[in-house]
């Protein structure tokens, strides 16, 4: 697939996101202060009843920054949509146009799901900006323009990895009628396992080495622990090869269900 | 033959004289098909299973992990959040059972002038399109989660009396309904701005809200959650009847929140429907 082709579908994605205006900045500012007003009240709500300055190595400060940071960096990783497309086209037979594409489909989706990406990007720059002068951050900040560099490039492999992790679920759809709950299901456990309801130094200290090798762990938490500096090189380049580990390896099993599922595929659709 | 029998059973619904009669005849029809339905699609309903199973851990881990560095969240301790938590997941067994799939079907109605077919029924068209598809996969959950907070309730170390888990009960059922009436008016949006889900998405995110306990709030907000987005009475109030007594305030209010709430939404449909065009998009 040429660049020039595979820019167009994302700048096509791009000004898809942006139609329904009112509806994109009132989910988006509702969506995001809904998210932090729960945390921050539960986790006021702790540190004041544990009376500990520090839970899990954070202080409340940090846990609020964590929130803001992995609230806005899930959204560049997940994208706006559930990720229901390539579902979508098997199950109702539209599939078949694509194959008359200049271009491979997956290839074409993915293009797609980085277009759809804008809406996040606006909402990173703008709550980023916003948060500090809502909520009270750590006195030191740990933010330098190198751990924005590192966390850029980790969150477009995150990006991919998170592709990557819901591509085989989605391709079920050429056995099942719906896989919408499949979807859903990886988006609970992935929120969960990979920081976005918790900071994972908070989990036993078992399931913290465990998740290590899972690819859960690099999708939310990762980044934004490389964001506020608290990953070393040694981490960043052992978390970058486990990314890469579970990228090949999720591909190679979406090319193997892709191969098999083409088989069974009719173009009927419903 | 489908027809024939679909007519018969129009006539069956017209021929019972009493109102309530009537619509629990035809409720019953809305759960026939929906049945025979989800036996269609077997592996969809194994799915949805699961899912929300998995969402059901998901949140018991997520207060378990909290729990092991902090011994009360809110003023509760673990064994009493279990039994609010479990209480929200009935709450959502039902909403997704009974509603959910209706109001995502409601702006394609609208935005395709499918609701025309839904207007000219002779019942109340908020019932037929509320309560229509009855998701029959959900319904296993339903028992799940009432399986799950009878286990909270069995494991708790105090003893509840017989009148208390019957409030609670109440305001859990009260709570199902508050919770319908809530996305209705995010889904109601949509005669108007014509979007694809409304501001659905919105009650997606605001029902964060109703999955935490109501003493960690303070201020504005709680005042917000407790009277126009009554998010706090669908399952923490409830919990409260239990672990703080019986309080007759409390019953008070949500009573008269959801009074009011029901006020709002009939004016709100009858709105919404003043200004359908019936022009699809």
């Amino acid at each position: 697939m040429i660049p020039r082709l595979f820019f167009k579908i994302v700048n096509l994605e791009l000004r898809k996101g942006m139609s329904y205006r009112v509806d994109f900045w009132v989910n988006a500012i509702v969506s995001f202060f809904a998210a932090m007003g729960v945390m921050y009240f539960l986790w006021d709500s702790i540190f004041t009843a544990s009376a500990q300055g520090r839970i899990g190595g954070y202080t409340l400060e940090e846990m609020i920054l964590y929130y803001v940071l992995v609230i806005l960096i899930a959204k560049l990783v997940r994208g706006p949509n559930q990720m229901v497309g390539i579902a979508d086209d098997i199950y109702k037979g539209s599939l078949t146009k694509y194959q008359l594409f200049p271009t491979p489909y997956l290839v074409f989706k993915y293009a797609e799901h980085l277009g759809s990406l804008l809406p996040a990007i606006i909402q990173l720059v703008i709550f980023g900006i916003l948060s500090p002068l809502i909520f009270k951050f750590p006195d030191a900040m740990t933010i330098t323009p190198i751990t924005i560099l590192t966390c850029i490039n980790v969150v477009m492999l995150a990006n991919l990895l998170f592709f990557a992790l819901s591509l085989p679920l989605q391709l079920v759809a050429f056995w099942a009628d719906n896989v919408w709950s499949l979807i859903v299901m990886n988006h609970f456990i992935s929120g969960l396992l990979g920081g976005a309801m918790l900071p994972l130094e908070l989990f036993p200290d078992w399931a913290v080495s465990l998740l290590a090798y899972t690819p859960f762990a690099y999708l939310y938490h990762f980044p934004v622990r490389i964001l506020t500096g608290h990953i070393g090189h040694q981490q960043l380049w052992m978390g970058i090869g486990v990314m890469s580990c579970w990228i090949l390896l999720l591909a190679a099993c979406s090319w193997l269900i892709w191969k098999a599922g083409n088989k069974r595929y009719t173009g009927v659709g419903i | 033959m489908l027809l024939a029998h679909l007519e018969g059973g129009e006539q069956e619904i017209y021929r019972g004289g009493n109102l309530m009669v009537r619509y629990i005849m035809l409720y019953l029809y809305f759960l026939r098909f929906s049945f025979s339905r989800a036996m269609e699609f077997r592996l969809d309903f194994f799915f949805r299973i699961v899912m929300d199973t998995v969402y059901y851990a998901v949140h018991i881990i997520f207060f378990g992990v909290i729990y092991r560095h902090t011994a009360m969240v809110g003023g509760w301790d673990f064994d009493q959040m279990l039994i609010f938590i479990c209480g929200f997941f009935l709450v959502d067994a039902i909403h997704m059972t009974v509603h959910a799939n209706n109001m995502w079907m409601l702006p394609e109605h609208v935005n395709t002038g499918n609701l025309d077919y839904y207007l000219i029924r002779p019942v109340s068209s908020l019932f037929f399109l509320s309560h229509r598809d009855f998701a029959a996969n959900s319904f296993v959950n339903l028992i799940i989660a009432a399986s799950m907070l009878t286990w909270a309730f069995l494991r708790y170390p105090g003893e509840f009396s017989t009148g208390q888990i019957l409030v609670f009960l109440l305001l859990l059922v009260n709570g199902a309904y508050l919770y319908w009436i809530i996305h209705m008016c995010f889904v109601i949006p949509v005669f108007w701005t014509h979007s694809a889900h409304g501001f659905q998405m919105l009650f997606y995110s605001l029902k964060q809200f109703a999955e935490r306990p109501d003493p960690i709030f303070r201020g504005m907000l709680r005042r917000g959650l407790t009277t126009i987005l009554p998010f706090l009475l669908i399952a923490s109030f409830p919990a409260r009847t239990l672990f703080e007594g019986f309080n007759a305030g409390i019953l008070l209010h949500a009573g008269g929140v959801s009074l009011l709430l029901t006020l709002f939404l009939l004016w709100f449909w009858n709105r919404a429907l003043r200004s359908y065009s019936s022009a699809s998009s």
